[in-house]
């Protein structure tokens, strides 16, 4: 049994407005790389907030391990069993580097062997923050840098399903590429990794390929 | 836990947004402080104002309202119904009619000390009475009144009765006596007078006295000691000047006669000599029997065995025509209900009606009078800042909404980000309640200070504004009384006229006095921990107020929607 399953699954944001994913059926292993590709505009960033669950599929559904998800709490499935770096990064402005991953650490409730902050730390060394840029509000650090601090916030809490949008868009060759190793790294751990790109060299570091189609 | 860092955190990081709620919040506070406080102010002020008020009132003959009914000729036949049995001469028709005036019912209108009694039981526990009658008596032998020249006395001394008896008549008329009613004394005839040298008070307990002893009294008993209260022994005080005038000493005996006969003496033991501060000061003391001087105090149960006495020695006077009239003594009474609170009073006005007095008689109490005129600035003022609390309180309530909801707007974003990472809803809410709870407080804390260390001056100030504006009022009272020297004194209220009366000194009704003594004029403590029980319920009702703005749309919110609107 596959880790997530997306059944027929299609999404509309509004009555209204078009159809942005239709029926899709995607099976997400554990301990693999998978790789969303498509077009811009044909719904990988929705993809990936249904698979948080911040949207709930307009018709199909979703199973974390045959379970369906809309019948868990998404709040616990958010803060605990899934990392996303958002496209955007939706980091806290007016809190340092360390306070945001700190924060997710607080907001998922688990328990850690270590200090907080000792691992968070650690956390913002492995993806290439210095210690300054670390205690440095996240409103005073570039795109790049932000982007490191979003992904060392998803992987804080050490979850089984890891989410990102782009998560190399913003950063050189030489970056991208500890990016990726921290990726198969993970994968080795056995989580889930669902990167959604345009770049086709990550594209080719993945397990498997996920096409979406403009609708 | 980490709610609270957050929440910590988040204003050090947003200094402007939220020292901008504090100065709202501290304006708003200061204002609720100094409103509260005076409010707080009057109502202690109140209270101590009431507990320290000893509530003493009297019933007295409305006389005008009578005399208003037996004008009308309409109302003759209610006149009759009053239980008058003296049929006034047949007077000829048109024209006013003098003769409508029956002084038997006007001057006789002072209720027994039995009525007086039966009225107590409209009092409740913790009232209580007491009673004093005042009746005349002559000196004997050597005694001489104060204030008398020895050749008046001992030259004619029925002459020298007569000339002050009419002499003192002249003082009537002149309106120097007060009131001819009192002179009456209970049961009195019309044309009888019985007073003499010396006016003899008995008291039916020391708390009778207590205006004049105590300590805002001016009478204290010098040599010797008081009478026994409970004593029917024939022991008097006597004044300082009287002891000195005829070389009396504590344990003398004064002999003292019924003025209409010389035959009927009793002789009084001195236990005590007093010395009246007042006494001095006093103007106007042509007629012995109006100096204080000469007044001599005994216990109502040796006033009541003097006028037994008399009532049983019977003696009757006969005049130029013949006539034989009756000089047993009687004496004037005043009576005093004492309550324990206004409470009681008030129903005491009421039910002592229940209890067979007429309507022609009213209750009344300078005490409470006195005390709801002194604090009419102070409710005046209690009034406004209830008005001025309740229009800080809801206009910054509005602006505080108001600006919540310019602030939530500002962080929508970090709702979206924080619900997306997985924080829940109701957690959000609670960290930015507890933010504007942390803010509200600390200015309600700065405000309640700066509100405490100004609300006693600023009180005072107002109070002392308050005052004046009475003031003004009474004084445009007293121009259209057409009082021009300040002469704006009510008549003394007591029935009976107790020559003590004047002493215990009433206010007036229209005080002009520019020491405005009369008012509760300044507050020392004004914020107190009621005021401070009362600002935190200020300080959680504005934050709930304000928080429920915020728990409303972050409810609303949704992630997906904020953060897909940022992009
Ligand atoms: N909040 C929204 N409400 C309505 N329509 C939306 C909303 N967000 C995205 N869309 C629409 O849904 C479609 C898919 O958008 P999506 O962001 O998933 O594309 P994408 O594949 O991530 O594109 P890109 O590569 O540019 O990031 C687009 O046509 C977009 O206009
Ligand atoms: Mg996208």
């Amino acid at each position: 049994m596959s880790l997530l399953k997306l059944e027929h699954v299609s999404y509309q944001y509004d009555s209204a407005s078009p159809v942005v994913l239709k029926d899709i059926d995607f099976e997400f292993d554990s301990g693999k790389i998978y790789a969303i590709v498509g077009k811009s505009g044909a719904g990988k960033t929705t993809l990936l907030s249904i698979l948080s669950s911040l949207a709930a599929p307009t018709e199909g559904t979703i199973l974390l391990n045959g379970e369906d998800i809309t019948k868990t709490d998404k709040y616990k499935f958010r803060s605990r069993y899934v990392g996303v770096i958002f496209q955007s990064f939706n980091l806290l402005p007016h809190l340092t580097a360390l306070e945001n991953v700190i924060l997710s650490m607080n907001i998922s409730g688990k328990k850690f062997d270590r200090k907080e902050k000792e691992m968070a730390m650690e956390l913002l060394k492995k993806v290439g923050l210095s210690e300054e840029e670390a205690h440095r509000r996240v409103l005073k650090l570039s795109g790049g840098q932000q982007q490191r601090v979003a992904i060392a916030r998803a992987l804080s809490y050490d979850p089984g399903i890891i989410l990102a949008d782009e998560p190399t868009g913003n950063l050189d060759v030489d970056t991208q590429q500890e990016i990726i190793g921290i990726f198969r790294m993970l994968a080795k751990e056995g989580k889930c990794v669902i990167l959604v790109t345009h770049s086709p060299e990550v594209a080719k570091s993945a397990d498997q390929i996920y096409e979406l189609k403009k609708q | 836990m980490y709610i609270i860092k957050n929440a910590v955190k988040s204003i050090t990081r947003n200094k402007l947004r939220n020292v901008l709620l504090g100065i709202i919040v501290f304006v708003i506070a200061v204002s609720a402080c100094v409103a509260l406080s005076i409010r707080e102010a009057a109502d202690v002020a109140k209270k101590d104002a009431l507990e320290g008020l000893t509530i003493t009132a009297q019933i007295s003959f409305d006389r005008m309202s009578a005399m208003e009914q037996m004008a009308k000729p309409e109302e003759a036949s209610g006149q009759e119904e009053t239980g008058d049995e003296q049929t006034t001469p047949e007077e000829p028709q048109g024209g006013f009619d003098r003769g409508g005036f029956d002084f038997d019912i006007l001057q006789g209108s002072s209720l027994s000390l039995d009525e007086y009694l039966t009225y107590t039981e409209a009092q409740q526990e913790g009232d209580s009475y007491y009673y004093s009658g005042a009746f005349s008596l002559d000196a004997t032998g050597d005694l001489l009144p104060y204030g008398t020249e020895e050749e008046d006395a001992t030259e004619a001394p029925d002459e020298g009765n007569a000339s002050s008896i009419n002499d003192r008549r002249g003082g009537m008329e002149n309106g120097q006596m007060g009131d001819p009613q009192a002179m009456g004394g209970r049961g009195g005839k019309r044309f009888q007078v019985n007073e003499g040298d010396f006016s003899v008070t008995g008291y039916s307990s020391y708390d009778a006295m207590l205006g004049m002893f105590d300590e805002n009294g001016s009478y204290s008993v010098t040599e010797g000691e008081i009478f026994d209260e409970d004593s029917e022994a024939l022991d008097c005080i006597i004044s300082s000047e009287l002891a000195l005038y005829n070389d009396l000493e504590v344990g003398d005996t004064i002999v003292l006669c019924n003025p209409e006969c010389e035959e009927e003496t009793y002789s009084l033991k001195v236990t005590g000599i007093y010395t009246n501060e007042t006494s001095s000061s006093q103007e106007n003391n042509r007629f012995a029997m109006n100096d204080p001087a000469n007044n001599i105090y005994i216990s109502y149960k040796a006033a009541e065995a003097i006028l037994s006495a008399s009532e049983a020695a019977a003696n009757t006077t006969t005049d130029s025509d013949g006539e034989e009239t009756s000089v047993v003594l009687s004496d004037t009474l005043a009576f005093t209900y004492t309550f324990a609170n206004v409470d009681h009073y008030n129903t005491f006005a009421e039910r002592v009606y229940d209890l067979g007095l007429s309507e022609e008689y009213r209750v009344s109490s300078e005490d409470v009078a006195a005390f709801e005129n002194s604090i009419t600035p102070l409710e005046t003022l209690s009034g406004a800042a209830f008005w001025f609390f309740v229009i800080v309180l809801a206009v910054g309530a509005v602006i505080l909404v108001t600006l919540n909801i310019f602030n939530l707007r500002e962080r929508k974003y970090e709702v979206g980000v924080l619900t997306a990472i997985g924080m829940k809803k109701s957690k959000v809410a609670v960290q930015f309640i507890f933010e504007l709870f942390i803010v509200t407080f600390a200015a309600i804390i700065l405000g309640a200070g700066v509100g405490a260390a100004a609300s006693v001056p600023v009180t005072n100030a107002l109070l002392a504004d308050q005052i004046e504006k009475t003031q003004q009022s009474q004084e445009t009272t007293n121009e259209r009384f057409g009082f021009k020297d300040g002469r704006g004194e009510a008549p003394a209220g007591d029935i009976g006229g107790d020559p003590n009366a004047g002493e215990k000194g009433s206010g007036g009704r229209f005080d002009r006095s520019g020491t405005a003594q009369n008012y509760v004029n300044s507050v020392s403590t004004a914020t107190n921990i009621h005021v401070i029980l009362q600002l935190i319920c200020v300080g959680i009702l504005l934050t709930v107020i304000s928080g429920l703005a915020a728990l409303i749309s972050i409810m609303r919110y949704e992630p997906l929607k904020i953060l897909s609107d940022r992009t």
